[in-house]
């Protein structure tokens, strides 16, 4: 194992320490035993295969969601704004699942969550490359637009039957994706993440067009002069990073939700940004730190049920992970520069 | 003797990546003209960007006249009167002469005609005339380096730093900046002045440190050396000089054709101004001129990276005008960029990566959609060979290489990926000897093969050991296309300085 993985893997590990020590202080002001409660989250993390399982449920669309921060972030663009494609791909995966209660649906889901969203990130792409528009904010405020967007239709047209709440029907059952352990609530759709972080790898890593997008990232000047159109890779970039958090839309909505309500996951995309730096834009890594993140999730949420703490201390504690996973990335950096001069400096004497 | 007026001791300084300096340790005294001589990245540059505050240093320490001083930052450097010219001039080209002198050393209301008056005494003292009103925008670079001398001199600077002087000078300016260094000296004020050119340190210096990847490699007085034994202190393995055919040949078939380019830049000023030549197979066609004039944008409009407002660009008989940069990189035509790091290379990819760049639309690198992976990492090992790159292997990264082995991955790469034509835009600036020697060989290699090779260059030696035609630009223009073999050092400076010569120009 190189030095850096190694340094990946510690910076990492500490960051999740750390930020369970201060939110163990937190408690400790709550006046309960922090040793305590950590141990119970623990023990109830694993207390059975339904609460197991509800891990890899957590787990799947912060996998889409990192990846599509991960995907722009290779070609030194920013997407901030996972969670409004995922809002589309929710509507999309909606909408069609309504319209066609049959199995069919939940492959022309998949299609058109990925392309309809993919059309809203690709946006952002677009302004960028033709406007100079700064994608940061465009893709920021792009969340607000399709957050009163989805709130829109669904107080119209999407509104339930007996039109109470601002909410679809639930769906039928044969749109809904396949269980894949009996006893849980673990669908198909972590099986569909897991082989799109692959795939969005080989894309990255080992296709000339993967390349081309991490040439822009890393040296639009000279990837220009190549041949490359930078402008281009923007438009394309910002279409598969929409597509990827479009995808949560498919599993949230026939995975997990079977219908869509107002204020549907609102902190996914924010989330996704945090475990991708995690995983340093790794595909591969991202999968297992959104493991992580579900764990957290999930461990936090019983945690709060019975150990008399409030449950907003889950929302403290990934706030405080995510604040030191952050900050590993500039240690790491400082630790690589370091090793740097040192090495230099033997290479001298 | 007296204590010396300023001492480095011991100065280290590391980046990241290298080692800038090297227990560095030298003196100055008052009245000497002391050159800091090098290859560029020897390390001089940052050197002098200690002394003036702009770095710190790691190790080491500074002393003013026997007394340790402490230099944080620039402003500590003015205080113990030290100015420093840069390389890239600190001027802010919307205001005036005069308002860019003051900037920043006045308070409250600003007396003009004094500051004015001030100014004039300066420039008068020292021969040194600008307009004082006019602004930076306006000058030339030779004044605007004029201006620059006069801000270190409203300063009071004793120790008067410059970071290349001459990089951008024409001839004759160089010689005012010469007397000028002499006559400020004279006065009991020192002179640090950087350089890689050895003619310059000659005629100027006293005294003349050499060095070399980060350390110091000679402190020798002018009196007791010459440039041979300069030459030697700078390079490290002995150099071979290349001998070009006595007579140069080349055919009549034409490969490429440039006709009354024109380019303009955003704001409509020609950067390239009806312009007209034609490229052989097998010659090498020098652009020679001080750089600034033009030569990058013409490459960069024959590699498509530019547009053309009016007149063509033929290649092979084919109109390429309009062609994107992809096509013409398809076409076969190489292009061997000037700043390597920003046109070049992606520096944080690895060496295979680097060879894929330019021609990763080709369908030759991929296996049923995936990259082939073994074919692109036979070809960067034989690449690394042929071009006697010192790399460990294709996935180490670009910016673990030294400069002239990364130049060398980029010729290697524009070489083997080039059909006809290939552009080298200054290909050794920077490089050490030994790099430059391997570079021009492949360049004459270029031409054995029957290549049409376009070489543009700032330095004289180049252009006539290598060139069988060279074309001399000067504002966008070219002032007249000349065999190698009728120009003499002379008369090409003349023509870069912008005296134009009809009689003799061959193309007429």
């Amino acid at each position: 194992m190189d030095k850096k993985t190694r340094d990946i893997l510690i910076t990492s590990f500490l960051a999740v320490i750390l930020g369970l020590i201060l939110s163990g202080i937190m408690i400790l002001f709550l006046g309960k035993n922090p040793i305590s409660v950590f141990a119970l989250l623990f023990s109830s993390m694993f207390r059975d295969g339904y609460t197991i399982g509800e891990i890899f449920v957590k787990a799947t669309p912060l996998i889409f969601t990192s990846l599509a921060f991960a995907f722009t972030f290779k070609a030194n663009l920013f997407n901030i704004g996972a969670q409004g494609q995922f809002y589309i791909g929710s509507l999309a995966a909606v909408s069609i699942s309504l319209l066609i209660p049959h199995p069919i649906a939940i492959v022309l889901a998949i299609i058109f969550s990925f392309v309809l969203s993919g059309i809203w990130g690709g946006l952002i792409g677009y302004f960028k490359a033709r406007f100079k528009a700064n994608e940061f904010l465009i893709s920021m405020m792009s969340t607000y637009v399709a957050l009163n967007f989805m709130n829109y239709l669904l107080r119209t047209v999407l509104i339930e039957a007996k039109g109470e709440y601002p909410q679809t029907d639930s769906l039928a059952r044969s749109t809904w994706l396949f269980k894949i352990v009996p006893g849980t609530r673990l669908h198909f759709g972590f099986i569909l993440a897991v082989v799109v972080a692959i795939l969005v790898w080989l894309l990255l890593y080992r296709t000339t067009l993967g390349f081309r997008i991490r040439a822009v990232g890393q040296n639009q000047e000279a990837a220009r002069m190549s041949g490359v159109n930078p402008e281009l890779i923007f438009v394309f970039t910002f279409f598969i990073s929409g597509g990827l958090a479009g995808l949560a839309g498919v599993t949230e909505v026939n995975g997990v939700q079977h219908m869509l309500l107002q204020g549907f996951n609102p902190s996914i995309g924010a989330i996704g940004i945090g475990i991708a730096i995690l995983a340093n834009a790794n595909p591969i890594g991202i999968i297992f730190a959104s493991i992580l993140f579900g764990a957290l999730h999930v461990g936090g949420t019983i945690m709060g049920q019975i150990s008399g703490v409030p449950s907003s201390i889950i929302d403290l504690m990934e706030g405080f992970v995510m604040v030191f996973v952050i900050i590993s990335y500039f240690v790491r950096n400082k630790l690589e520069v370091n090793r740097e001069k040192k090495l230099l400096l033997e290479g001298d004497n | 003797m007296d204590k010396p007026f300023f001492e480095l001791r011991g100065i280290s300084k590391y980046f990241a990546k290298v080692i800038a300096n090297k227990d560095v340790s030298f003196s100055v005294n008052r009245g000497e003209v002391l050159a800091l001589l090098g290859e560029n990245g020897a390390g001089k540059s940052t050197c002098m960007k200690i002394l003036y505050g702009l770095y710190n240093a790691d190790e080491g320490e500074i002393y003013k006249n026997g007394q340790q001083i402490f230099i944080k930052s620039p402003k500590d450097a003015m205080k113990h009167k030290i100015s420093m010219i840069q390389q890239h001039f600190s001027l802010v080209p919307a205001h005036t002469v005069t308002e860019n002198i003051i900037l920043g050393n006045v308070k409250g209301k600003i007396n003009w005609t004094y500051e004015e008056q001030k100014i004039q005494d300066l420039a008068n003292k020292y021969d040194l005339k600008v307009d004082s009103k006019k602004k930076i925008k306006d000058l030339t670079v030779g004044e605007q380096q004029k201006v620059e001398i006069l801000k270190a001199l409203y300063l009071e600077a004793n120790l008067l730093i410059m970071d290349e002087p001459t990089a951008v000078l024409t001839p004759q300016e160089i010689d005012n900046l010469m007397n000028f260094v002499k006559d400020f000296s004279k006065q009991g004020n020192a002179v640090i002045f950087i350089t890689h050119k050895l003619k310059e340190v000659m005629s100027v210096a006293n005294r003349i440190i050499v060095m070399r990847s980060g350390r110091i490699y000679g402190n020798v007085k002018k009196e007791d050396t010459d440039e041979t034994k300069l030459s030697k202190m700078m390079i490290e393995d002995s150099f071979e000089q290349i001998e070009k055919n006595e007579f140069s040949t080349y055919s009549d078939e034409v490969y490429l054709s440039v006709k009354n380019l024109t380019v303009k830049s955003n704001d409509g000023i020609p950067l390239i101004n009806d312009i007209s030549f034609e490229i052989h197979k097998g010659e090498i066609f020098g652009i020679a001129g001080v750089s600034g004039n033009g030569q990058q944008e013409l490459c960069m409009t024959i590699c498509g990276a530019l547009k053309a407002d009016k007149g063509s660009i033929k290649f092979n008989d084919l109109d390429i005008t309009k062609l994107s940069i992809k096509e013409r990189i398809a076409l076969g035509m190489g292009y061997v960029p000037s700043d390597r790091h920003r046109y070049g290379m992606v520096m944080s990819m690895s060496l295979a990566e680097n060879i894929l760049l330019k021609t990763s639309y080709s369908k030759e690198w991929t296996k049923k959609g995936l990259i082939d992976r073994k074919k692109l990492s036979d070809k960067t090992n034989k690449i690394i060979n042929d071009f006697k790159v010192k790399a460990p292997g294709p996935s180490s990264l670009a910016k673990e290489l030294s400069g002239g082995n990364q130049q060398k991955v980029i010729v290697g790469r524009e070489v083997e990926n080039c059909g006809d034509f290939i552009i080298f835009d200054q290909p050794t600036r920077g490089l050490d000897l030994g790099a430059i020697n391997n570079v021009h060989t492949s360049i004459l290699n270029e031409k054995e093969n029957k290549k049409a090779v376009m070489l543009v260059s700032t330095e004289l030696s180049e252009i006539f050991t290598l060139c069988d035609r060279v074309a001399i630009f000067f504002k966008g223009e070219i002032q007249g296309i000349y065999n190698a073999s009728d120009l003499n050092s002379e008369k090409i400076g003349l023509l870069m300085a912008g005296y134009k010569d009809e009689k003799e120009d061959i193309n007429g």
